[in-house]
């Protein structure tokens, strides 16, 4: 499998290459364009697992996640991917480890890549936003995206980023929700709010850009929604 | 004070290095990370009355805040807008710019964010009764959504409302139809900007209503 | 700042073996120009033959000369000569004769009106040069400056089929009427900018994707028949552009030129443009299951020899991720 970026950094597109045998899994939705050759199957989470109702109740609950596996039927083949929003996409090499993803910034990875939903960590506190966690554990490539640019921090004691400017982060971090500036009427009137901070060793990639406050600036001028 | 604009015109994003004592005064909801050991205060934006007046009718928000390096350590800032785009310095000394609501980032200690006058024009043109001049003797962070362009203008230039970011103190604005009345309205321009006088003007290459225009035709 | 942008300037100075004739052809060919043009070009060598460009841009069009065996430089607009990045088959002559002052270099350019483009790729603004009693025409609200030379006139374009479709009913036309102006064009999609010159050709675009053009490009509203349409995602109707002339289309995100021979499939809310002559067909990926879970749905299948424009971000996915963040309306209320 073979990843190329095009049109870095502002609206990134991934040209994979497969070789005959080869597949990767992709979020939903992210194809843009393939070759004619290109065979697509659609699971939840895990390519063996079936269970059609079981994702079915996860739509429901705000937590969807299919995945299409592509494989190019008679000799080798491409795709495109992108993601929804505009930004950069970055390549991680899992070597026998996990990484905690943002799922709105998983586009793709290697089969060999086990995709897990079960991660908790940021769950209750974090409802209301329609982000949950992956884990990616195993050993093989793993292609995520960004809103805006990405840029890693190593952390090495106590870092605080804001919630919706976390891509990814290395399973090895310590995580609390926390405050800006001391107190929490202070957080939110510096309209700050939750935060999030990492403790120990390890890195956390970072996007540049906050979905939701993009989303906010141009919600009034949208056309409203009948209910 | 160290300062870097990165993410390209795309996505600019402002990273600084805050030597122990310094301080920077940003936009709120601002950072997007930070080293754990700085210290935010939030603060009215000027003084009571102008922040008041700035949040109802200058399209500002009423608190801006202020983040301190208390320790003994250099430690790292890093700022954002919340709409995708270009992000410019200017190193004020002494002199001033006037801001379209929305584009104020950061600034150093020494800049002060005034409220003028804009007319009555401005508030028939959706930016309200007043602008933002920021003036004073230190650096200047401002925004937008998309890449900025700057246009130098003698004389007179037309320029859609919403695309307009920056502008010399000195140039004079003026809101007037884009064409006849059946053009200015069925045409989507609407009400333009008449820039006139001698200077700088600095427009952003996209607009948060010209997206909006892109989605609504499309939404059910 | 990031937005350098380059120029390619024809030296010249051609590969061994190549005649004048037969590079002249390759460049007509590329630009979609007349070869008069280019021989006099030639003439006035060294001289800018394409201008504004972004770096990779400007690298494809000294790729494929080099293939033809025509040496160009590649100089951001300043003049200054680019020698990193350049691609590995291609073997730039060092010094060459330096080019003549910029004063000559800007007075070619290929054919039809003067414009540059900047803030590419992600946020591209146009800027036309209109010479005296041109009109262009341009997509309604897309307007972000011009000079008070400028006059604007609103027309009823493409009739019912625009009508339908809810996009923008209008173009509106902006006349150079009391001396040569300058106007520029803000898309509102945010994302890159192309620009071909129609010579006697056919372009199909899709429906939100018309910028501007010179008023003697044809643009007309072409139903797509039904089963097309439906599914198409975008709209029932394309819009087809012939003629001669300038026209510039809009992508959302980056731009990616897929020359098809045999089929390629693309996702429906991905396609910008393609060319007349290819044949195409909307059909489901996978399974049933796939149909609905794959958050593909359908996607378009093109069949034949040809090119199509993609965009690198997919219109359907930005109207769901936008959904939560409409503003609530309660259905009593009449409106």
């Amino acid at each position: 499998m073979q990843i190329e970026l095009i049109h870095r950094p502002g609206n990134t597109a991934a040209k994979i290459q497969l070789d005959q045998g080869e597949s990767c899994t992709a979020e939903s939705g992210a194809m843009i364009a393939m070759s004619g050759n290109m065979d697509i199957t659609t699971t939840t989470h895990k390519k063996q697992s079936g269970g059609l109702l079981k994702a079915v109740k996860r739509m429901m609950a705000g937590e969807s996640l299919f995945l299409n596996h592509f494989e190019p039927k008679a000799g080798a083949g491409e795709v495109w991917l992108g993601a929804t929003l505009a930004g950069d996409m970055m390549t991680y090499d899992l070597d026998q480890e996990s990484l905690i993803v943002q799922s709105g910034s998983f586009l793709a990875c290697e089969s060999s890549v086990e995709v897990d939903l079960g991660w908790q960590g940021f769950k209750s506190f974090l409802s209301g936003e329609s982000v949950f966690w992956l884990n990616l554990r195993g050993s093989g490539n793993v292609l995520l995206n960004s809103f805006g640019a990405i840029y890693p921090v190593e952390v090495n004691g106590e870092y605080i980023v804001d919630t919706g400017h976390i891509v990814a982060f290395n399973e090895s971090l310590d995580f609390s929700l926390t405050k800006v500036g001391g107190s929490w009427l202070k957080s939110f009137l510096g309209g700050e709010g939750i935060v999030c901070k990492f403790k120990g060793r390890g890195t956390v990639w970072c996007q540049s850009h906050n979905p939701t406050s993009f989303g906010s600036a141009m919600s009034s001028d949208l056309k409203a929604r009948k209910v | 004070m160290k300062a870097d604009i990165k993410g390209g015109a795309a996505f600019g994003y402002l990273d600084l290095a805050l030597e122990p004592g310094e301080s920077v005064t940003t936009e709120s909801d601002a950072m997007s990370s930070m080293a754990a050991e700085l210290d935010m205060e939030p603060k009215v934006n000027g003084s009571l009355v102008s922040a008041f007046f700035r949040k109802f009718l200058g399209g500002e928000t009423f608190f801006v805040s202020r983040f301190s390096n208390n320790t003994q350590e250099t430690k790292r800032l890093t700022l954002v807008q919340p709409t995708p785009g270009e992000i410019r310095c200017v190193d004020l000394n002494q002199g001033s710019i006037c801001l379209q609501p929305g584009a104020f980032l950061a600034a150093t200690d020494g800049v002060t964010l005034g409220l003028k006058w804009a007319g009555l024009a401005s508030f028939i043109g959706r930016e309200g009764l007043f602008k933002l001049e920021v003036s004073g003797t230190g650096k200047l962070w401002y925004g937008a959504y998309g890449a900025l362009l700057e246009r130098e203008v003698d004389g007179e230039l037309i320029v859609d409302t919403s695309h307009l970011v920056a502008y010399d103190p000195s140039m004079k604005l003026k809101v007037q139809l884009a064409g006849g009345i059946f053009s200015s309205f069925f045409g989507g321009e609407g009400l333009v900007t008449r820039v006139e006088g001698k200077g700088k003007v600095v427009i952003q290459s996209r607009s948060i209503s010209g997206l909006t225009g892109w989605v609504n035709p499309k939404l059910y | 700042m990031s937005f350098t942008q380059y120029r390619v300037v024809l030296t010249g100075v051609l590969n061994p073996g190549v005649t004048q004739e037969q590079a002249i052809e390759a460049i007509a060919q590329l630009f979609n120009t007349q070869p008069e043009r280019v021989s006099q070009a030639f003439t006035q060598a060294p001289i800018a033959i394409k201008k504004d460009v972004d770096l990779p841009t400007a690298q494809r069009i000294q790729n494929a000369l080099s293939q033809s065996g025509v040496m160009v430089d590649i100089q951001t607009m300043e003049g200054e000569a680019v020698s990193s990045g350049q691609p590995q088959d291609v073997s730039i002559k060092g010094d060459q004769q330096t080019s003549k002052g910029s004063d000559e270099l800007q007075r070619y350019d290929m054919p039809g009106l003067q414009f540059s483009i900047e803030g590419r790729p992600d946020y591209a603004f146009l800027t036309v040069q209109l010479p005296k009693n041109e009109t262009l025409k341009v997509e309604a609200s897309a307007m972000a400056t011009m000079d008070t030379h400028i006059v604007m006139k609103t027309k009823i374009k493409g009739g019912l089929g625009r009508l339908l479709t809810s996009e923008s009913l209008f173009i509106n036309e902006f006349t150079a009427e009391n001396g040569p102006g300058e106007i520029g064009i803000a898309p509102g999609t945010p994302g890159d900018l192309a620009h071909v010159h129609l010579n006697n050709e056919t372009i199909y675009l899709q429906n939100s994707a018309f910028v501007a053009s010179s008023s003697s490009v044809i643009t007309e509203t072409k139903w797509q028949g039904l089963a097309k349409g439906f599914f198409s995602g975008e709209s029932l109707f394309l819009i087809r552009c012939s003629g001669n002339g300038d026209l510039w289309f809009n992508t959302y995100g980056g731009i990616i030129m897929l020359d098809v021979d045999g089929d390629y499939v693309v996702d429906t809310g991905n396609i910008v443009a393609f060319t007349e002559g290819l044949d195409y067909d909307i059909t489901k990926v996978g399974g049933y299951k796939s149909l609905f879970f794959s958050g593909e749905g359908f996607v378009c299948r093109f069949k034949g020899k040809g090119k199509v424009w993609i965009q690198t971000r997919n219109v359907g996915a930005f109207l769901h991720w936008v959904e939560p963040f409409r503003p609530v309306e309660s259905s009593s209320s009449d409106d």
